[in-house]
């Protein structure tokens, strides 16, 4: 991640780590605006670096006992705290299992080295069009817990994320739990990057349907295309109701690369970008389906 | 104004005073001499600042000096027992795993780390663990040969020769 060259320092602040998540809150209600709240820091130090942030105080919730815990229970699903590393994730045997599109885009993210300490919350709370956490978030209708001295929150992540680095957190609240509930049995989901020859995705999809004989719920989530996570809810309903499931995809593919908003940048064109759309939906439909 | 941190680095335990904006990086290098570790890229891309953190990888140029107060660092100094190098740096030499050698303190830190979980990596595996580390000499092929001749060491719970 970079916007250009890096200053080889950090601008100067107080360093904090609270040991509880209460304590954490009332200096983040101190400080509000000249703070900023840090977990793994992958990308606050290299938003730091880059001066596009510069704040007085960083406040690292890494040791915070509760938002280190991953928790599943049947039925309520997953509960990820934001101190959760995308390792700690990757060897979860529970995502690995009932979390397919997840757990791949997890092993898809950066590398293995950024990701000991680079943390989900962390990466939707960047909120960058490219990054890989949101989009099979969005696609299990996921949410973030957001909590303040006061009060807490629960937003779905596909409104968290509001565009390119814009979330919907105040000054004085942090992200401190990512809520995925739990897939039902006949759920199936599957997670597709293309970054053939680049650093940063092209075009990322999360497809989730629940029942793949007869479709109940879909989802069919895009990144990296737009300057957020965006849904095809077109193409979404032609394979809801859709009678011939082969020729559906083809139909549902053409329909999302479409009726997205695309963006067009240095990296690939707006043509090129719809091209990938239809391509990784019937990849990841074809797959869901099994079909040929 | 700085703060007093307590390190143990390869072993022995260092303190050394740290501002709050510095990094792990500048003060391993530039405080605690330990050279091994490289400041390439500055923005976690090129990986040859790696060191091994409590136990696990990290790119020390995204890491603060002041949160690692009381934690245990290992860097490629550290692999050596007695004088003798660790069987992933004698497999480097052996294949030449190396040209310019700016490079290789990391591959062969995360070498050893995925050595060490898994003594049987498959060349896909390999590939994929050290996909965070950039060799600009391209020597990856020797460094993937190196590391499957390495494995039987560590499958025989590390004992070379």
């Amino acid at each position: 991640m970079s916007f250009g060259a890096p200053y080889f320092t950090l601008p100067e602040f107080t360093y904090h780590k609270p040991k509880t998540l209460k304590e954490a809150l009332e200096l983040l209600d101190t400080y509000r605006d000249e703070a900023k709240v840090m977990a793994g820091g992958v990308g606050l130090v290299a938003f730091m670096k880059e001066r596009l942030i510069s704040p007085s105080h960083v406040i690292d919730i890494k040791e915070i006992p509760e938002l280190k815990r991953v928790e599943y229970r049947e039925g309520a699903g997953l509960k990820i705290g934001a101190a959760v590393t995308l390792s700690e994730l990757e060897n979860n045997e529970i995502i690995k299992k009932k979390y397919t599109a997840l757990y791949q885009a997890i092993k898809k993210a950066a590398d293995p080295i950024i990701r000991n300490r680079a943390t989900l919350v962390g990466n939707i709370c960047e909120a960058l069009p490219w990054v890989d956490g949101p989009i099979p978030l969005i696609a299990y209708n996921a949410k973030v817990e957001v909590m303040s001295l006061n009060d807490v929150r629960l937003i779905p992540v596909s409104d968290f994320i509001k565009g390119p680095v814009e979330i919907d957190l105040a000054p004085n609240e942090i992200a401190t739990f990512i809520h995925v509930p739990d897939p039902p049995p006949e759920s199936k989901s599957t997670f597709l990057k293309f970054n053939t020859g680049s650093e940063f995705a092209l075009a990322t999809m999360a497809a989730h349907v629940v029942g793949s004989v007869k479709p109940k719920e879909v989802y069919l989530v895009y990144g990296a295309v737009s300057t957020k996570p965006v849904r095809a809810s077109e193409a979404e309903r032609i394979i809801l109701t859709s009678e011939n499931i082969k020729e559906a995809i083809v139909e549902a593919a053409t329909k999302a690369s479409q009726e997205i908003d695309v963006v067009s940048d240095v990296l690939a064109s707006e043509d090129y970008r719809r091209h990938l759309i239809k391509v990784l939906t019937i990849n990841a439909l074809k797959s869901i389906f099994e079909v040929s | 104004m700085g703060r007093l941190i307590t390190l143990t680095v390869n072993g022995i335990r260092r303190s050394v005073e740290v501002k709050d904006n510095e990094l792990l990086l500048d003060v391993l290098r530039d405080k605690l001499k330990v050279k091994s570790v490289k400041a390439a890229c500055w923005r976690g891309e090129c990986g040859l600042c790696t060191v091994i953190l409590n136990g696990k990888l990290v790119k020390s140029c995204l890491v603060l000096a002041v949160e690692v107060d009381g934690s245990e660092i290992l860097t490629v100094e550290g692999l050596a027992k007695d004088g003798e190098l660790a069987p992933i740096q004698k497999a480097f030499i052996q294949h030449g795993a190396l040209q310019c050698g700016f490079c290789t303190p990391a591959f062969v830190l995360a070498s050893h780390k995925l050595l060490e979980e898994n003594p049987t990596p498959s060349e896909d595996e390999i590939k994929e663990r050290l996909s965070g580390l950039i060799c600009r000499c391209g020597t990856y092929y020797e460094i993937i040969e190196a590391i499957k001749d390495a494995s039987k060491y560590y499958q025989l719970g590390r004992k070379p020769r």
